[in-house]
């Protein structure tokens, strides 16, 4: 009774505090810059006229949110009816004809190297392509067409936060699951769940190589039998069916499997599970709590990775001993539970809250989180036993998210400032990777994120001169519907006039929410003074407006 | 280029100061208030080049230890025969299709490091070569590049937009980092792009304006290094570029982006560290010996190579240029015909000051007993101590610890391949 009062209190108090400094329609330009990926034309109006409290309400419960749009452009991309057993298969069959033609180009070299690289390769090998670039574009249309906005704006910084290279060996097999299955379905749930859920997910197992930590000394039990079944660890070489019939080969190949076992225990995973997952650089672990904490994960595993195999725990590779991690004690004789145990507790503790919170102020309110906003979050998730959604809410609430000084304060990343600006013009984008490629040539490969940090939250990994000329290209080329991959609808934004006052006043409300700063204004005016066909002068003005200063911001 | 811009930029930072922002914030803006605009006439400002070769080259077929009759063994298939390769002191040979480099060879400009590479025993590409560029072997969370933090540590020449350029749509992560490095994909499209060049200059000028007047932060800093950086381009005229000498650069990737360093290297606009990327080198299947797949790549290695010193010419006495790759090759064929992931390979450092004609680096043999894991040849060279040992006596870095963290650079570690 007294949270209902709490709550119903908070959901009236901030709309009170934040009128007093920001008018409906500036508040509502704020939530759509930062809890969405950007206003599309008139979103500003309507949003401040339902009022934006309503609308961050609405966001925050997503499935109530009708996005038939957005579900049936997702289901024209073919990735989503493949699994991770199909897309295996499909990789395994494309490596087999580029290996035939390997063989056959060492006799008549570099004949399809003339072809265009999309057309390169046989057909699985274009397939495989294809499919490859699909899951890039996939989280370019769903952040530009879907009505559940902060939704998607959660699943990319959780995308981010359980971070997996999409390069990795498997994990192009792997990867589109753990997006799909893995991330997306508890991006708004409990902490501990989408911890958990990352924990066995078999992309992340094998992108910080935790399939192989085992228990020292310990074997597979196919090892110990006379003959093998299946080549247990996924290698670049062809799948072997299992050992020679002839008993001298069969010794020497058990030989060389033995050789690749791993042999002990592998800390990488549990590393950054503890740094960049939970607790944080600072989060009080040491060295010798990794090593814990790798011992308890040791047999979490994946069937066959090659093969697109699922989470399989391995008792003979666990080990069983007694841990102590942070000072809790795990007796000895546990498996795979003790692991379940390791992950509630760590989603528990205070460093986790306050990280992953610090994160999350990060993301939505300022490049360096206000230490109100941290401790309001860290305040929701010890309220919600760490449910997202409330700690979210939370941040959206408190005094920080709308401060002056955080308005305007954050640079849009490349996927950001893509996808904002293809909204802004009213673009459809379409199911080829090409505004993913865009998106990739201003520095943010999607899913290629190399180390496990996943990208950074800072202007700077962003801000540098050669992204911004790109930036400003794409945007010219965007307003000019030259842009591959995209249609857009200048006539939502603004009227193809002669009349340039009228032109840069409508360019000026429809994408800038009448933020346009007087030096932008002056230049815009000056370049139009001599432009003939208002069709063009409305392409340059909206170019200039979207690859100029304000619109990086948000 | 006026000099009432530089002011605004300097005073810009320094009122930004009084505002209160960030340190890294300020780091940036500190780096982006050159000095007085680079002199568009010749330098003597050493430069680095680094070619990484993804995929793990071949030391073995690189540079052949043909003295060695285990080689032979090990090699049924795709061993190079000692008749062919191009012999170098009895005992290494490189490549017969890397012939173009012999006469860099001949004249000390061309020097091999062997057996070097990675502390860490991986085996993935990806770490590997994540740990190659980050600097620390074995340690994931580095987020900068050692050529980056080269640059952090040494603020002496971070007075053009040109000093660190990768050649590629992105920038690596070798050079990720707080200092300003450039990614240039082909210099002829740095820049705006518009139909005709009337057209691409107004539209340079109204972005330039734009942000002059309403970029704050980050954003004002950055454009301004922008706008100079195509400024300082267009003058130096890329798109009349001809290499001279007749160097004839090889067709694809490789080839461009040499051409591109040479031309910028040229164009004197201050470059010191230059990058690109050569891949193809995962040779697991049909590798080839004398000719064949790895033959092709290392025929456009060497030619590319060559053409790039005959086009430089008396520049590249201020110019190494450096191979690397993240590990090398195993020592035994397998049963494609080719080879699986290994341990250490083979380095090629060539230019002015490299202390060339040598094989350097303690060569571990090819004997069982001495592999590592028993199967792969060994590191005696971590790959730290070459790169450091070219940092500091080419660019002359101070501090190597800074660059190399949780390392402890040692001089008499160094291989030897500049001259003293």
């Amino acid at each position: 009774m007294l949270a209902a009062l709490v709550l119903a209190f908070q959901s009236v108090c901030p709309t009170v505090r934040l009128s007093a400094q920001l008018s409906p329609h500036d508040s509502a330009l704020h939530a759509l810059d930062r809890l969405a990926y950007g206003p599309r034309p008139g979103e500003v109006d309507a949003v401040a006229a339902g009022g934006v409290m309503n609308w961050i309400d609405r966001q925050l419960s997503p499935d109530q949110l009708d996005d038939r749009l957005a579900a049936e452009r997702a289901a024209t991309f073919r990735i989503l009816r493949y699994d991770s057993g199909d897309l295996a298969r499909l990789y395994a069959a494309a490596s087999e004809e580029r290996r035939e033609r390997q063989q056959q180009g060492a006799r008549q070299p570099a004949m399809d190297s003339l072809a265009p690289p999309a057309q390169q390769g046989g057909k699985e090998e274009q397939m495989g392509r294809r499919l490859a670039g699909e899951v890039e574009q996939l989280v370019v249309v769903r952040a530009a067409l879907s009505r559940r906005q902060l939704y998607e704006v959660m699943v990319d910084f959780w995308v981010n936060h359980f971070n997996v290279f999409f390069g990795k060996g498997a994990d192009r097999v792997l990867v589109p699951s753990y997006i799909e299955e893995t991330l997306r379905p508890r991006a708004l749930g409990k902490f501990a769940d989408l911890l958990i859920a990352a924990a066995r997910s078999p992309a992340l197992l094998f992108y910080l190589d935790n399939w192989q930590s085992v228990a020292p000394g310990s074997m597979p039990p196919a090892l110990t039998r006379p003959r093998l079944q299946a080549r247990p660890w996924f290698s670049r070489g062809r799948y072997v069916p299992g050992f020679s019939q002839e008993p001298a080969r069969a010794d020497s190949q058990r030989r060389r499997a033995l050789e690749r076992m791993p042999k002990g225990i592998n800390e990488n995973y549990a590393r950054e599970l503890l740094e960049l997952h939970t607790l944080g650089v600072d989060g009080g672990y040491t060295q010798q709590d990794v090593i814990e904490v790798a011992r308890i994960l040791t047999g979490w595993s994946i069937k066959r990775p090659q093969q697109g195999g699922g989470f399989e725990f391995h008792d003979w590779a666990h080990d069983y001993g007694e841990k102590t991690v942070l000072g809790v004690r795990f007796p000895a004789g546990h498996g795979m539970d003790e692991g379940v145990r390791l992950l509630k507790l760590l989603a528990s503790l205070p460093a986790t809250m306050h990280h992953v919170s610090r994160k999350l102020c990060q993301r939505l309110v300022n490049d360096e989180p206000p230490d109100g906003c941290v401790d309001d979050a860290v305040a929701a998730w010890k309220r919600s036993s760490g449910d997202i959604r409330e700690v979210v809410r939370a941040i959206v609430r408190g005094p920080d998210f709308w401060a002056p000084q955080n308005i305007g304060a954050k640079v849009k990343t490349p996927l950001e400032f893509v996808v904002s600006a293809v909204r802004a013009v009213g673009g459809d984008p379409d199911t080829t990777p090409r505004l993913a490629q865009v998106v990739a040539r201003l520095g943010q490969p999607l899913y290629r994120h190399v180390a496990p940090d996943g990208y950074p939250e800072r202007e700077e990994a962003w801000v540098n001169s050669g992204a911004l000329l790109d930036r400003m290209n794409v945007a010219v080329a965007l307003a000019a519907g030259r842009l591959p991959g995209v249609t857009v609808a200048l006539d939502s934004v603004a009227p193809a006039t002669g009349d340039a006052e009228q032109l840069i006043a409508a360019v000026n409300d429809g994408i800038l929410g009448g933020t346009m700063s007087d030096n932008t204004r002056r230049v815009i005016r000056d370049e139009l003074a001599d432009a003939r066909d208002p069709v063009a002068a409305r392409a340059l003005a909206v170019g200039l407006v979207l690859g100029g200063p304000e619109f990086q911001r948000q | 280029m006026s000099v009432s811009r530089r002011v605004f930029v300097k005073s810009g930072g320094l009122a930004l100061v009084s505002l209160g922002l960030d340190p890294l914030f300020l780091a940036r803006a500190a780096f982006a208030s050159y000095h007085p605009l680079p002199p568009l006439a010749a330098s003597d400002r050493p430069i680095l080049v680094c070619l990484f070769q993804r995929g793990a080259v071949d030391g073995l077929n690189m540079v052949v230890p043909h003295g060695e009759s285990l080689y032979y063994r090990e090699r049924p298939r795709i061993a190079v025969p000692a008749s062919e390769v191009v012999d170098l002191d009895g005992h290494f040979g490189l490549h017969p299709r890397l012939a173009a480099l012999k006469p860099l060879w001949d004249n000390k400009s061309l020097g091999v490091i062997h057996a070097v590479g990675s502390p860490d025993s991986t085996r993935s590409h990806f770490d590997a070569q994540d740990y190659m560029e980050s600097g620390t072997p074995g340690a994931k969370s580095t987020t900068d590049g050692w050529l980056n933090r080269y640059c952090q540590h040494d603020r002496e020449h971070d007075d053009t937009p040109f000093r660190a350029v990768a050649f590629g749509p992105q920038l690596p992560r070798i050079l990720a980092g707080s200092a300003p490095s450039l990614a240039i994909d082909d210099l002829q499209a740095f820049g705006l792009r518009a139909p005709q060049e009337a057209a691409r200059d107004r539209l340079t000028r109204a972005f330039e304006e734009l942000y002059a007047g309403s970029a704050t932060g980050l954003l004002s800093s950055s454009s301004q290094e922008a706008f100079e950086a195509v400024q300082l381009l267009q003058q130096a005229n890329p798109a009349q570029y001809r290499p001279d000498h007749d160097a004839d650069y090889p067709r694809g990737r490789l080839g461009r982006s040499l051409q591109q360093i040479a031309q910028l290297i040229k164009a004197n606009l201050g470059l010191q560290l230059a990058f690109a990327d050569v891949t193809g080198w995962d040779t697991h299947v049909n590798q080839g010996a004398s000719e064949g797949q790895l033959a092709a790549r290392l025929a456009e290695l060497g030619q590319g190579l060559a053409a790039f010193a005959q086009d430089l010419g008396e520049r590249l006495r201020d110019v190494v240029v450096l191979t690397m790759s993240e590990f090398g090759r195993t020592i035994r064929e397998n049963g494609n015909i080719g080879t699986d992931h290994g341990h250490a390979t083979a380095m090629l450092v060539m230019g002015g000051p490299v202390n060339g004609g040598r094989v350097l680096g303690r060569w571990p043999g090819l004997d069982p007993a001495s592999r590592f894991e028993g199967r792969d040849l060994a590191v005696t060279t971590d790959f730290r101590d070459l790169f450091g040992e070219v940092l500091a006596r080419h660019l002359g870095a101070t501090d190597l610890s800074a660059v190399f963290p949780g390392f402890t650079p040692d001089p008499t570690r160094f291989p030897g391949a500049i001259r003293g």
